[in-house]
């Protein structure tokens, strides 16, 4: 029964295993209530988002809520069956904003995350897993990204783009809503590059590693073979968990009116727009904060889950 | 067995440790894991019990369900722990938090996961003794040096304040040795206290045990999967398979007249300094049984060289052997004529390459 | 700098044959290093296996990595069929490599947890890209036949879903596919129940057989290296204490630490368990080891000259090989002229 040989058998489960039952396997196999339902917002919402266009119940953003002769302009309307989420002051229905907003906003969030991740995940791996003065280098990186101030980095590359892109034809491209995303993508290369690098080092050190390396291999090899497949849980735990953060911090960005071009709505500029409104028109502030705060919780709840599911795993091995 | 009535505050009659029928079952996705299936024995004040068998045994969970270390999710307890003459199987952790630490404690086997990295050494030995025995900083400070000396750490003042990792392995257990002595328990139970360690440090553990044991008139139980680990520091040893006590005896009895063909096994199979080098050790073949659906008869019988039909499909039940302290499961046990037997007819065909092993 | 000498050495073809093997670690930023292996000699014959024994922190673990170059020795020279390993690099020592093969203690920590255990064993096999595909699936469901793996559990399970010695097994299979002619066993039972162990140590005895190994075999635990070894080096803070065949080394103990390993053997007998005292202390620290003979602080006959003078390796019997200036027999050191000094 020693602590070294956890592994569990097939025919004997390890006692380990059934010292700590944190979680036992039936709740392992199947989500919980919370993260079901967090998965099924998450799937809507994107769903609703993409297609927009063809929907039937989500109304163009552009179009004033005319019904039974009264116009929805000034907040005509409440939440009701009209507009689910009521109408703003000019009369567009915040139902559907909030939707629209949500394209803005996922795309900036999984794109800054997939930026973040790529880039972070490279430089972690590489000085976790060479050491030396390739660590040295990618030290000194993080710690310069970290020291930058988050909101001066933003200013420069929302503002100081667009003074520059009217300048040089060649970064034309860069809309707003990709500048936000290199913004937040930049910011979050130094947190997941500090995390991949210390997952990577403890796992170097694993005899695993060495095994290969003895067996002839080359360090490519090594690395996509031995060490990646194991990095690949934190990192996906750590992807949602950082999505939701991303998607906040856009919010926060567009409330300081660092935000998309007029007249995309985004969750944040709706939350700007009416903060002021709040006794007229509640519904006009409180729907999409809602909407932010829904998918916050809904990737730190599937992100907690990965997290606590492959940390069994782990614990095994 | 002698009930030996320890001088001073304790002086109940009886056995320090009484256990009857105890079981304890896990519910898994798999069915009902039958860690430890029925297990009796007492242990006396003062002595030493080996608990000895292979991984999956059940030794681990048996000691842990005594000190009521399993979780309550998932777990079915059964039977009747007596300690100090008191019902204690049915005890809640909240409960048992009075009893751990001043009656019982627990060392483990890494003493470097079981040691706080973050923390001094000293204030690792000290908290426990302000918070049980409500001493003051500086008298728990003082007593822990105490106690460092008494675990034969040299230099005990310096290494108050030096952090697990400045330890060596035998050094930390030591430590843990002091933390679990701090408060004066009754009881103090080892998990392979010494498998993670040196060999030449293993025996300072032992010995240092054994010492402290005698010292402060302690129980020990020692669980181990080594009968040579168990041999000079136990007075009694108890020998587990399948979640099981499958033989008990005072640790002289056992080993000069061991009756259990698996005590015989797990002697045979430890490599022996006295044998020419390049023997063949006698491996057990097979693998510990699925505690889920263990097999019907002895649940030793689909590993046992000397297993007839009837060890297949009958129990054997715990009889006495000419020793009453001593105890046994099998239906053939070593001595037997059914062993000899059994035992000519293996020596006919000789062991082939692999097949033991 | 006093080596422990190479009196040892036998003439002739050796499978391998390390000299003034040399590895330290720096400590942090410090300066100060760690002397992991101070100047060991070792060959071994082919067919034969050596054990190598001591307490943690003496190196000899280190001296099995150094070997395969893992990392590469300070200094010194290592040959390996008949070729100079520490002078090689790149490609040629990957290639190299292949013809030696480590197995290592923690059975589950050597495996990759989340890769299918057939696939662990076909590894080397697909790095080298050795034979068809047909022959690689051939030869790996021969070998983990032979180390008792179901070949098709293996293609469909995590090694988490194995026991430790199963995993061990798995190991042990990985590293026959390449057919290596030298095996470095780095404590490969000190984590298995002793049941397990017995049948680990005769699966090994048998492959080596069948295959023709030569073998490195690493542990503490005297009892274990002397069933399976032909000859025991015994090693102390980076040195080395003795060297004989393992019977002798059983039978007439000449250094007092290896009496010291021998007393310390947990021996399944009460009578003769109790009678037994260990010895005290523990090694000191290889960053500052003691002055020459690194073993006078805990030996129980060191003398003044123990503290001044690094014994040399000498013969006292026939193949037996003792660093010690009053051993336990064969009689007292001759005085050399050459002074010692702290070895580093």
């Amino acid at each position: 029964m020693t602590a070294i040989i956890t592994a569990p058998d097939h025919e004997v489960p390890a006692t380990t295993e059934l010292i700590a039952p944190k979680i036992s396997r039936y709740k392992r196999m199947f989500p919980t209530v919370g993260v079901l339902l967090s998965w099924m917002f998450l799937l809507t919402l994107t769903f609703m988002a993409v297609f927009a266009d063809y929907l039937p119940f989500i109304r163009s953003t552009q179009t004033v809520v005319k019904a039974s002769g009264r116009s929805g302009v000034r907040f005509g309307f409440g939440p009701g069956f009209t507009a689910w989420f009521g109408t703003d002051t000019l009369g567009k229905d915040v139902f559907a904003k909030c939707i629209y907003g949500a394209r803005v906003t996922l795309f900036v969030g999984v794109l800054a995350t997939i930026i973040g991740l790529t880039i972070g995940g490279i430089l972690g791996l590489a000085a976790g897993y060479f050491r030396g003065w390739v660590d040295r280098v990618v030290s000194i990186l993080t710690d310069c990204l970290l020291a930058l101030p988050p909101l001066l980095l933003a200013i420069i590359l929302v503002f100081r783009l667009d003074d520059l892109k009217a300048k040089w034809s060649w970064i034309s491209w860069l809309d707003r809503r990709w500048q936000i995303t290199l913004t937040l993508g930049i910011l979050a290369i130094a947190p997941l590059a500090r995390i991949v690098r210390a997952q990577t080092l403890s796992l170097r050190e694993r005899e695993f590693v060495l095994a290969a390396r003895s067996l002839g291999a080359k360090n490519g090899r090594i690395v996509v073979r031995e060490i990646l497949p194991n990095l690949i849980p934190t990192m996906m735990t750590v992807a949602f968990t950082g999505l939701g953060i991303l998607i906040a911090a856009e919010g926060a960005l567009a409330f300081l009116g660092l935000s998309v071009e007029i007249p995309t709505p985004t969750w944040g500029k709706l939350i700007d727009d009416n903060k002021n409104k709040i006794d007229v028109a509640w519904w006009a502030e409180i729907f999409p904060s809602l909407m932010l705060f829904l998918t916050v919780l809904a990737f730190s709840v599937i992100g907690d889950r990965l997290s606590r599911r492959f940390d069994i795993r782990e614990a095994g091995v | 067995m002698s009930n030996i009535t320890q001088a001073g505050t304790r002086d109940v009659e009886g056995p320090l440790l009484e256990l009857v029928d105890v079981k304890t079952h896990f519910k898994t996705h798999r069915g009902l894991v039958r860690a430890v299936d029925g297990v009796s024995f007492s242990l006396d004040r003062g002595k030493a019990l080996g608990i000895v068998g292979e991984s999956g045994s059940g030794k681990t969970i048996l000691s842990r369900s005594i000190m009521g270390l399993l979780p309550s999710k998932g777990t079915i307890r059964e039977g009747s722990i007596r300690f100090e003459g008191k019902e204690i199987g049915n005890l809640d952790r909240k409960q048992m938090r009075g009893i751990w630490g001043r009656e019982m404690a627990m060392i483990f086997q890494d003493p470097m996961t079981s040691l706080n990295p973050l923390m001094k050494i000293g204030r690792q030995i000290a908290e426990p003794l302000r918070i049980h025995l409500g001493m003051d900083r500086a008298g728990a400070w003082q007593t822990a040096e105490r106690l460092l000396q008494d675990v034969r750490i040299s230099e005990a003042s310096r290494r108050l304040n030096q952090y697990p990792h400045e330890l060596s392995g035998g050094m930390r257990q030591r430590v843990m040795i002091a933390i679990a002595m701090a408060c004066g328990p009754t009881l103090l139970f080892a998990d392979e206290p010494t498998t993670a360690l040196d060999v030449t440090v293993q025996a300072q553990i032992l010995d240092l045990l054994n010492d402290q044991r005698e010292e402060r008139n302690m129980s020990l139980i020692l669980v181990t999967h080594d009968l040579g680990v168990v041999a000079g520091h136990t007075d009694e040893i108890a020998v587990m398979y399948g979640g099981k006590l499958v033989e008990k005896a005072p640790t002289k009895v056992l080993f000069a007249r061991m009756k259990m063909p698996y005590t015989e096994a797990l002697m045979q199979s430890i490599p022996k300094i006295d044998d020419p080098s390049h023997t063949r050790l006698l491996a057990i073949g097979g693998r510990p049984p699925d505690l889920v659906h263990p097999p019907l008869g002895c649940r030793f019988a689909p590993r046992c060289l000397y297993a007839r039909d009837k060890c297949q499909t009958e129990e054997p039940p715990l009889v006495q052997a000419e020793d009453p302290a001593h105890s046994y499961a099998c239906w053939y046990p070593v001595g037997s004529a059914e062993y000899h037997e059994a035992k000519a007819r293996l020596a006919e065909t000789p062991v082939t390459v692999g097949g033991r092993g | 700098m006093a080596g422990t000498g190479k009196a040892h050495l036998r003439n002739g073809e050796a499978l391998l044959r390390v000299e003034d093997l040399v590895v330290q670690f720096p400590v942090g930023r410090t300066g100060l290093v760690v002397n992991a292996v101070s100047g060991i000699s070792l060959d071994v014959l082919k067919g034969e296996t050596l054990g190598l024994v001591g307490e943690s922190g003496c190196g000899k673990s280190t001296t099995g990595r150094a070997i395969m170059q893992l990392p590469r020795p300070n200094s010194g020279s290592v040959q390996f069929e008949g070729k100079e390993l520490t002078a090689m690099a790149g490609d040629e020592m990957r290639e190299a490599r292949t013809r030696m093969q480590m197995i290592f203690q923690d059975p589950v920590s050597s495996l990759n947890p989340r890769r299918k255990v057939r696939d662990i064993v076909m590894e080397p096999l697909t790095i080298w890209d050795r034979g068809t595909k047909a022959d690689r699936s051939k030869l790996v469901d021969r070998v983990l036949e032979e180390v008792g793996i179901d070949p098709q559990r293996a293609s469909e399970s995590q090694p988490h879903q194995f026991s430790g010695g199963q995993c061990q097994r798995i190991s042990i299979a990985r590293s026959l596919v390449l057919d290596p002619s030298l095996i470095i066993c780095d404590e490969p039972v000190s984590a298995l129940d002793v049941s397990v162990q017995a049948q680990v140590l005769n699966l090994l005895e048998d492959l080596k057989a069948r295959y023709g190994l030569t073998m490195i075999f690493i542990a503490h635990d005297l009892a274990v290296v002397k069933n399976i070894s032909d000859r025991v080096a015994v090693m102390y803070l980076g040195k080395i204490c003795e060297v004989a065949r393992s019977d002798d080394l059983y039978h007439e103990p000449a250094h007092h630490y290896t009496n010291v390993l021998l007393q310390s053997i947990p021996v399944p007998d009460p009578d003769v368990a109790v009678q037994r005292r260990a010895i005290e202390g523990e090694p000191p620290s290889p960053v500052l080891p003691p002055s020459g003979c690194r073993f006078h602080t805990r030996c129980p006959a060191a003398a003044a000259r123990c503290s001044a003078e690094e014994p040399q390796l000498r013969e006292i019997g026939d193949g037996h090989f003792v660093a010690c200036h009053y051993p336990v027999h064969g009689g007292e050191a001759p005085v050399t002229v050459r002074s010692s000094g702290t070895a580093a």
